[in-house]
């Protein structure tokens, strides 16, 4: 550090400059920026032992898929095990929570399951199907043409089953002032 | 060094008549952006405050806002800034008053056709680039008047060597004037509608080049080097290290350009572009932290100066947040993390830091120390002046950190999944809900900081009332020959060729094949060590021959800085402009990526003018959180068509690039009339305007036509009948409504929207 603080031998409109020594941390940040980018790009594009962010995406995706398989066979969905379901104080009291989720069943079907936009869940009439299973995949899978979202994805498997279970006990309620029944009666 | 100024002496009077102009509109123009950007920010809390009026609702003045502080409050205050500065530091006035008139009032020209243009929806909806085409030629006419002015009076300076904040103007004038041509490049149609030559993934990645660079060469490289110039003399400091301005300068002009595709990171872009804008995003860190060091150290010994000055205490302030944007910046770059912060409010923090901390507050520094130096007198209040730095303080200190929060909120609530494997939060009102509180933190913080840029309005008005400005006169030896190598000389050298070797072997070395790679990282350590050596044996002997020499040389400066941006920009751009375009077929030799319908494309139109990319991406990231709320991850050639893409960058609503199908045409109709009625929480703005407005069929094949032109495979007798096609649609999507009761004319501009909505996401033939 012999030049501390030397001042150069000319100025510009009075502004003065010392020419000191560049920081030794602020070079090495540098360095060390660099000799990262460059074992990252070895990795990742040279090598390509690093994933791409697809190939990370297929795993998170497969690793999903087998839980969500594995849990399937655990506890398969049926008929029988939806409508056991659907005598559980508890289950229902989460399918109902999920139902009155602004946004979500109360929006089309109202608070009392009588019906807006979509039909009326209160009577004994079904346009996709009455069974547990037929709500089930009506909920899960959606019919996007008559305007009833998918919502398997964004529920998740337990949730949809839940609500299947609120949504069978509403069944033959006839909720007053509901819709006219639409579909087939069941 | 041999003296190349001559005994003989000239008078020169500096013109600071434009230095006041920029000023003047710089503080005003700042005050009217800032407003519009509070009543944007409180429109988030308030979408009443929209007002159901197209030309004050958010989408529309959004942009204005931007545009507003970073052209107009920025740019004026650049030019300011760098008027004063050049003329003193090269002891000429301006080479052209005739010039410097243009550049000023044909900014101001610029700026109050931006005012109108873009709430009447006149856009581009190219972020920061979203004046059209008329406007886009009258900013190159006056930045070529400016350049020409500026390099004239470079080749009239009575200073041999140019001082570093000159390097930065220069780096400034030509990077922006690149930039700039290149990604306004449109197809007019008409004198407000233009659609851009670019589309999709090329459109995105030339526009966040543009997008990233405008940051570093409109909103950097300028206020560094009015940094350099104003600092120094309000400490009356020397510089700290006249080799840290050079070693600084050269990395961040060659580095910056490279870092534009992190906005792109986890996007459809090829990975390779992504990385790299990851990887210079990092090694850029160290060369923008070098202004900053050059900026802090230079207060040595004039640190108690900044107890009682508020000059200083902005520029340290200024500095410090530049500091922090710029550590903030690489971090945001880095993949995982940006995997959290993208599309949230986290970057409107960021942002925010760099244009309020950073901009601003070296804006007032600049101000508080020229205006009574210009007029010949001192400061009405420092008092005042302080309390403006508290409160400003404070103000972004607010807004940052509620930011910060909100977006860090957005992040993990987007992505958290329930054990089971659904979405914790599946509705987007709840995830708007939960940082409803934060917006209105941040529109206090806004609130604070204009608070405090309108005490400094009333500080400097009472500083110059009943004064008039001074006129400043010197006498200076006048510069006659000089003894330097030639230009060519100078760049065909050493140092450039190892410069230019080191890239060559850089780009080879990233092409990814084993054997190359591994030859050319051997060939670039060795240049590392050739380069090491020779800097030994010039600076570190404190010498710098050479750059010296290219200061004193302007010209081979300029072309060299030239070189330098353009390397990045070539290396990214080209090969998919190059490259075949992929367009995937289907069985029957159909594309598999349908152009859009007429009705579609109007519909785009309409999406495009009212500034829905504003708040909505249509970009799904390969996460299976977004494959959960949005479906699977957009693919490059969903939108090969679009002129401009519409990827968007934010999202304050959900993603749109799967939209198609998920509702009905009736909760569309709906839900633009007045989104509230369907989601009760929703921050919104209603476009009620559109069900009455009627799409202009007569044009609606000339647009066709044009996007033909672009290498849109539209066939004849589609451009012909583009009319009544577009009217046998919207008679179906019509019909359909009509029958649930909601009555809609087939050429409304609703129904066009609707017609676009439904398709987005539906692109292989056959699915639509």
């Amino acid at each position: 550090m012999t030049q501390q603080d030397q001042v150069r031998d000319h100025d510009f409109d009075g502004i003065r400059e010392f020419d000191n020594r560049l920081p030794n941390w602020w070079l090495w940040s540098f360095y060390l920026a660099c000799i990262f980018s460059v074992i990252y790009w070895v990795h990742y594009h040279v090598l390509r032992t690093g994933a791409a962010p697809l190939q990370e995406y297929a795993m998170e995706m497969k690793a999903a898929d087998e839980r969500a398989a594995a849990e399937l066979a655990r506890s398969p969905v049926d008929d029988a095990s939806l409508l056991a379901l659907a005598q559980d104080a508890a289950a229902v009291a989460e399918g109902r929570k999920v139902f009155m989720t602004p946004g979500q069943c109360v929006t089309c079907h109202k608070e009392d399951g009588g019906g807006l936009v979509g039909p009326n869940l209160t009577d004994n009439a079904w346009i996709h199907g009455g069974s547990p299973m037929a709500i089930h995949k009506t909920i899960s899978k959606g019919v996007p043409e008559k305007g009833m979202q998918a919502w398997e994805a964004l529920l998740g498997p337990a949730k949809v089953r839940q609500v299947t279970a609120f949504v069978l006990t509403l069944k033959g309620k006839n909720a007053p002032n509901g819709k006219a029944p639409e579909g087939k009666v069941e | 060094m041999t003296s190349t100024t001559s005994s003989v002496t000239v008078p020169v009077t500096y013109d600071d008549k434009s230095v006041r102009g920029f000023i003047f509109f710089s503080v005003f123009w700042g005050l009217i952006g800032m407003l519009v950007g509070l009543l944007a920010a409180l429109q988030l809390s308030f979408p009443g405050l929209n007002f159901d009026l197209p030309w004050l609702t958010f989408s529309r003045i959004r942009p204005l806002h931007t545009n507003a502080v970073v052209f107009a409050l920025v740019g004026n205050m650049m030019f300011a800034g760098i008027y004063y500065s050049t003329q003193r530091l090269l002891k000429t006035r301006m080479a052209s008053d005739l010039l410097s008139k243009v550049h000023l009032w044909g900014w101001q020209l610029i700026v109050v056709a931006a005012a109108v243009t873009l709430p009447l929806g006149i856009t581009q909806s190219k972020e920061y680039a979203e004046l059209e085409w008329p406007i886009d030629l009258m900013v190159v006419v006056v930045w070529v008047a400016f350049a020409v002015n500026f390099f004239w009076t470079l080749a009239i300076r009575n200073e041999r060597n140019i001082y570093v904040a000159i390097w930065f103007y220069i780096a400034t004038i030509l990077t922006v004037a690149m930039l700039y041509i290149v990604n306004n490049l449109a197809l007019p149609i008409a004198g407000t509608k233009s659609y851009g030559i670019f589309a999709g993934g090329q459109d995105a990645l030339t526009q966040w080049w543009y997008g990233h660079n405008a940051v570093a060469f409109f909103l950097t490289t300028p206020i560094l080097g009015i940094m350099y110039y104003f600092l120094p003399k309000a400490a009356e400091r020397p510089v700290y290290s006249y080799r840290l301005s050079i070693v600084h300068f050269w990395g961040l002009v060659f580095i910056y350009i490279w870092a534009g595709p992190h906005h792109l990171l986890y996007t459809a872009l090829p990975v390779w572009a992504q990385s790299l804008g990851m990887l210079f995003s990092l090694m850029l860190w160290a060369p923008s932290w070098g202004g900053m060091l050059n900026g802090l150290l230079t207060l040595r010994g004039a640190w108690h100066k900044v107890r009682t000055d508020p000059v200083l205490k902005f520029f340290v302030a200024g500095v410090t947040f530049y500091g922090m944007s710029t550590f903030e910046g690489p971090l945001l770059s880095i993949k995982s993390v940006n995997a959290l912060g993208h599309y949230t409010d986290w970057i409107i923090a960021h942002v925010h830091g760099g244009a309020l901390g950073w901009n601003g507050f070296m804006a007032a520094g600049m101000f508080y120390w020229l205006v009574p130096r210009l007029f010949g007198t001192q400061l009405h209040s420092r008092g005042l002046a302080d309390f403006h730095f508290w409160i400003g303080t404070f103000g972004i200190l607010l807004y940052m950190v509620a930011m910060w929060v909100g977006g860090v909120t957005h992040g993990l609530m987007w992505r958290a999944e329930n054990p089971d494997g659904g979405l914790t939060y599946p509705q987007w009102a709840e995830v708007i809900e939960a940082v409803l509180p934060m917006y209105m933190l941040r529109s206090i913080g806004g609130t604070l900081y204009l608070l405090g840029w309108g005490l400094m309005i009333y500080n400097l008005l009472a500083t110059v009332r009943g004064r008039q400005p001074v006129a400043v006169t010197v006498t200076v030896p006048k510069l006659e020959s000089t003894a330097l190598p030639s230009s060519a000389r100078l760049i065909f050298s050493t140092p450039i060729a190892i410069s230019v070797l080191g890239c060559v072997a850089g780009v080879l070395f990233g092409l990814g094949n084993l054997a190359l790679s591994t030859v050319m990282l051997v060939f670039l350590l060795m240049l590392v060590v050739w380069a090491g050596f020779l800097m030994y044996h010039s600076t570190g002997t404190g010498k710098h021959v050479w750059h010296q020499m290219i200061e004193g040389r302007p010209l081979a400066f300029s072309i060299l800085t030239m070189l330098a941006v353009m390397v990045g920009g070539i290396v990214q751009l080209v090969p998919g402009l190059v490259l075949e375009k992929k367009v995937p077929l289907t069985a029957s030799g159909e594309y598999a990526v349908a152009p859009y319908t007429p009705l579609e494309l109007e519909g785009r139109d309409v999406y495009v003018r009212e500034g829905c990319y504003v708040c909505h991406s249509q970009m799904i990231r390969p996460f299976r959180s977004e494959f959960l709320r949005y479906g699977e991850p957009s693919r490059l050639e969903e939108s090969m068509w679009d002129h401009p893409f519409q990827w968007g960058s934010k999202r304050t609503g959900p993603d749109l690039a799967r939209v198609g199908g998920k509702y009905g045409d009736d909760w569309h109709y709906r839900h633009m009339l007045n989104p509230r009625d369907l989601v009760g929480a929703s921050n919104m703005p209603a476009y009620p305007w559109l069900r009455d407005a009627k799409v202009d069929t007569a044009r609606t094949s000339t647009k066709l036509a044009a996007m033909r032109r672009l290498g849109v495979p539209y066939k004849a007798e589609e451009i012909q009948g583009a009319a009544g096609a577009l009217l046998e649609q919207g008679r179906r999507i019509a019909e359909g409504l009509a029958a649930k009761g909601l009555p809609l004319a087939a050429d409304s501009e609703l129904t066009a929207l609707i017609a676009f909505l439904q398709r987005l996401g539906k692109n292989a033939v056959g699915q639509n």
